[in-house]
């Protein structure tokens, strides 16, 4: 209610001083009887920090893999088959005897960081395009969306397994086999943003102030945009750890002896039933990478919400 | 469901607050219902509400009696607590400000403070009504406005003979229209016969009329005028604009900072104020019979944080008449012998009545006729040359197509075969209600929009100050890029750009540290600030200006105003001036130019527009004008019948 709002309008002052002059703290307040879902309001904010904390300590173990990881993750290095918590190996061994530590360390180095890959190539790749078709309109927009409503009317999977497949398998062939269906989506998103910036009459005055064309788009444009194209690619990690995670699980992917989530969850899944852990701990940690990556999105949502 | 239950955005669906929530200090008893005692009483009120975990009281001991048909005007500038109370007085506080209240509320003879939920539905169902600022966030935008009313009244019927109460044009047809279809006026229509039903005794209007265009303006105050004649209910009637509410209210209570400055009958407060706040808000108000030449009055601005001010009169910074003792004590409510006027001042009442008698215009016009002083090359003529003119506008068109949902695409003419020269040096004022085609006239001229007939040519540059500063400064530059920027496109050298930064800082007022400030740090009288002074730190030929001030309240108002005036006398800008509002055309523009329905009906020199307005679109927006000068100088179409004050 707009009438509630503007009366907030004193609301900056502290110190309140109640009618006859006496402190507002001599007016008994509600501190205990709030409802619960005001008391967590402020409480939201550090969970939500909390959140996106975790997406930079996941990015931070992956990008410290090899220092984390206390064996080769390739080389035999214990016994065969050991259970989680065993002695000098945290999480057991595999059927060869390689550390699983160390192996999910260095897998989830390869997904979180080919996932970010992804996503960074579709952002800059659809978000130029969104960008220029935004800011110019007209047939530039037209030519440029068609293309992009294409892309988007393909069967996404389908597409990355083929392009996958006809270069061959390999972490790189993968990750351009992902990335060719994953920027549409991003040069939609960006497109609609930057046409709904450009028709704010900041970027009017501003035109009206003498600023060309690319100032503009950089100056005037695109810093509104990044807080959208921030949390569309936080959230959109998750999606692409889990498509990465089960081409790799199909046997598209690196090869053999690297270790990789998707891959080793199918090498050993026949060891279910006996060695349950070897297949069941990268299955868990994709499952909590696209966890992560979507509570982390949320979160910054939620924050860069509340800045504005 | 009630009108209130109404799925309307923010308060109106808020629980009310808890009966716990306010502390029992208040010792007033409910007066019984079906007596004859006030419809609505509030005694002691003070409401402090949270905001980013900062709590600060809005209102700090108020006290009101509305009698039954008694229609009680609330004035206060924004922030002064006026929209708290009427929410207060209705038990629709956000429960998320988390209120904290003292002091008793009753209104239709129930505690709105410690009733039960059910209660409090059952009596704002039943015994109040209640319409708010926008009726297009009040209204569901997905139902029929029949089927909306009928929800209420339960009966189609009746709902129609409501519609008709409130003069809605054929009635049975608009019972299947959808809000979107109707125009703002008949909108607020609606709201009002929602606001109708079960016969309410208290009609709380928040600010009913803000959003409409002048004319739609002085017709919803007629009707509620007859409404309190023809239903017999009271109306709290919300506003920021004295003049509004010199309308049609019986009394008039000024709100400053939570507290009732003064409250009397409307008459007697209107023409013999008491206090310095109300004096000072009469004299800053811009009338069609403020003084053209010489600066506009205004009040001082409050550099003072409200916290600081609030142990005395919290008006004490701003008051030319202050004593010692009002920084640090409360003054309180004492009767005015004889008048019927409580006023909480520790000034004697005649040296405020001196102070207003010195800041209120003489009456009449025909001392301010002429040009307004400022640059003028020559005085105009037919015959000039066109080398004078600074923007030449030929049979200007501009068309929109408009295609929405799936409803067939029609057109808008917004501008047909407009014809408008302005001379060089010339102040220009554009009036027309909203639709009229003034804001696009000032479009096309700017370059912002391109035409779809005819031609403009604007000889030199042409700079704009918008409606809503705070859109019109990107959110995240600094003043300080912000400036630059416009320093650079013209090319200015840099020590040459920091001497004129600094210059446009002192002219507008603002202090050199705004230049490391975002938009958002500022006030909406200093984003207008900036924004101008962005348009005039590499100064342009023309000056356009599209409602600069519509947003900013009147004693802000006043002092862009002048801003601009100063401006332009400095620079010998041309200045185009887009307004809704007569009585600042008149201040702004040597010329004023009226435009209606996308056309240009009436141009000439301001003086004889406002005094003898030649087309009938013109006399409708002049008599639409409020004044205060009321009784006697009232159109024949505002409320004749007063009856007089209810006490």
């Amino acid at each position: 209610m707009s009438g509630t709002t503007r009366t907030t309008g004193m609301t900056g002052a502290a110190g309140a001083v109640d009618t006859a002059g006496a402190p507002l703290s001599a007016v008994p307040r509600r501190r205990f009887a709030l409802p619960v879902g005001e008391r967590l309001r402020p409480a939201g904010r550090n969970v939500s920090r909390v959140l996106v904390a975790l997406l930079v300590l996941t990015t931070l173990v992956a990008l410290l893999a090899p220092v984390l990881a206390p064996d080769n993750p390739i080389q035999p290095v214990g016994d065969l088959n050991l259970p989680p918590l065993s002695a000098h190996h945290l999480l057991g061994t595999d059927n060869l005897g390689r550390d699983l530590l160390s192996r999910t360390l260095i897998g989830l180095r390869a997904s979180w960081f080919s996932a970010l890959a992804v996503v960074a190539v579709g952002l800059l790749a659809g978000g130029l395009l969104g960008v220029v078709a935004g800011a110019f309109g007209g047939w530039v927009d037209a030519l440029l969306m068609r293309f992009t409503d294409l892309f988007l009317a393909l069967p996404g999977a389908l597409v990355a397994i083929a392009v996958n497949a006809a270069l061959g398998p390999g972490l790189l062939h993968t990750l351009i086999g992902v990335s060719v269906v994953w920027w549409p989506y991003y040069a939609r998103i960006i497109r609609a943003e930057v046409r709904g910036l450009a028709s704010r009459p900041h970027v009017e005055a501003a035109r009206l102030a003498g600023a060309g064309r690319l100032r503009l788009i950089g100056r005037h444009i695109l810093p509104g945009v990044v807080p959208t194209a921030l949390v569309t690619a936080s959230l959109d990690i998750g999606n692409v750890v889990v498509l990465l995670a089960g081409l790799s699980f199909l046997g598209l992917g690196q090869s053999a002896p690297a270790p990789e989530l998707g891959a080793d969850v199918q090498n050993s899944l026949y060891l279910l039933l006996g060695q349950w852990w070897i297949p069941i701990i990268p299955a868990l940690t994709v499952m909590l990478l696209s966890l992560i990556a979507n509570l982390g999105g949320d979160a910054l949502r939620n924050l860069l919400e509340g800045d504005r | 469901m009630s009108a209130h239950d109404l799925p309307t955005p923010g308060t109106a669906r808020a629980p009310g607050p808890e009966p716990g929530a306010a502390s029992r200090s208040g010792s007033a008893t409910a007066p019984a219902a079906g007596t004859a005692g006030p419809v609505a009483s509030v005694r002691g009120l003070s409401v402090s509400l949270q905001r980013q975990g900062v709590r600060s009281p809005v209102l700090r001991g108020v006290d009101l009696d509305i009698a039954p048909g008694e229609i009680v005007g609330l004035v206060g500038e924004s922030g002064s607590g006026k929209s708290v109370l009427a929410m207060t007085m209705l038990g629709l506080l956000p429960r998320s400000a988390r209120p904290v209240i003292t002091g008793s509320v009753h209104a239709a003879g129930t505690d709105m403070l410690h009733g039960t939920p059910a209660q409090l539905r059952a009596v704002r169902r039943s015994r109040l009504g209640v319409i708010f600022q926008d009726p297009m966030t009040s209204l569901n935008p997905t139902m029929r406005i029949g089927r909306q009313i009928t929800e209420v009244t339960g009966d189609s019927g009746e709902a129609v003979t409501l519609l008709g109460a409130v003069r809605v044009p054929e009635p049975a047809r608009r019972m299947r229209a959808f809000p979107h279809e109707l125009s703002g006026g008949l909108r607020q229509r609606v709201m009002a016969a929602i606001a109708l039903t079960g016969r309410p005794r208290l009609i709380v209007a928040d600010e009913p009329t803000t959003a409409l265009d002048v004319t739609v303006q002085a017709q919803l105050l007629a009707l509620l005028a007859d409404l309190r004649r023809e239903f017999g209910c009271s109306v709290l009637f919300i506003t920021h604009d004295l003049a509004v509410a010199a309308q049609i209210t019986d009394r008039i209570a000024v709100l400053y900072q939570g507290r009732v400055a003064e409250i009397g009958p409307s008459a007697q407060l209107l023409h013999h104020p008491t206090h310095p706040y109300t004096a000072g808000l009469l004299g800053s108000r811009l009338s069609l019979s403020t003084p053209r030449t010489g600066a506009l009055p205004t009040l001082p601005a409050d550099g003072v944080p409200v916290a600081e001010r609030l142990r005395g009169c919290a008006y004490h910074t701003r008051c030319p008449l202050v004593l010692d003792r009002c920084a640090s004590q409360q003054p309180p409510a004492t009767p005015v012998e004889g008048t019927g006027v409580l006023r909480a001042c520790w000034r004697d009442s005649t040296a405020v009545r001196d102070i207003h008698r010195a800041v209120v215009p003489a009456e009449g016009l025909a001392a301010h006729a002429g040009p307004l002083g400022a640059v003028h090359p020559s005085p105009g003529g037919s015959g000039k040359p066109a080398a004078d003119l600074a923007v030449e506008v030929r049979a200007l068109g501009c068309r929109f197509h408009s295609r929405s949902g799936f409803e067939p695409r029609h057109t808008v003419d917004a501008l047909q075969g407009v014809d408008l020269d302005v001379r060089a040096g010339e102040a220009l004022s554009i009036v027309g209600e909203s639709g009229s085609g003034k804001s696009t006239l000032l479009r096309v001229i700017a370059g912002l929009t391109r035409p779809t007939a005819g031609t403009v040519v604007l000889r030199g540059t042409a700079q704009m100050v918008f409606q809503d500063a705070g859109s019109s400064l990107t959110p995240w530059l600094t003043v300080g890029a912000l400036l630059r920027e416009r320093l650079r496109a013209a090319k200015v050298p840099p020590a040459e750009a920091a001497r004129r930064t600094e210059e446009v800082l002192a002219a507008m007022g603002l202090p050199a540290s705004v230049l490391k400030v975002r938009p958002g740090e500022l006030s909406g009288g200093q984003r207008q600030r900036v924004a101008l002074a962005r348009a005039v730190v590499v100064p342009p030929t023309v000056l356009l200006c599209d409602e600069p001030t519509s947003a900013l309240d009147a004693s802000l108002a006043a002092s862009v105003l002048n801003l601009i005036r100063e401006m332009r006398r400095e620079l010998a800008m041309t200045v185009v001036f887009v307004t809704h509002d007569l009585a600042v055309a008149r201040l702004m523009g040597d010329r004023i130019a009226v435009m209606a329905q996308g056309r240009l009906v009436e141009q000439g020199d301001a003086h004889d527009i406002v005094t003898a307005p030649a087309d009938p679109r013109t006399r409708a927006l002049l008599d639409a004008v409020p004044r205060i000068d009321v009784p006697a100088a009232r159109p024949a179409t505002g409320p004749a019948d007063r009856p007089e004050a209810a006490r």
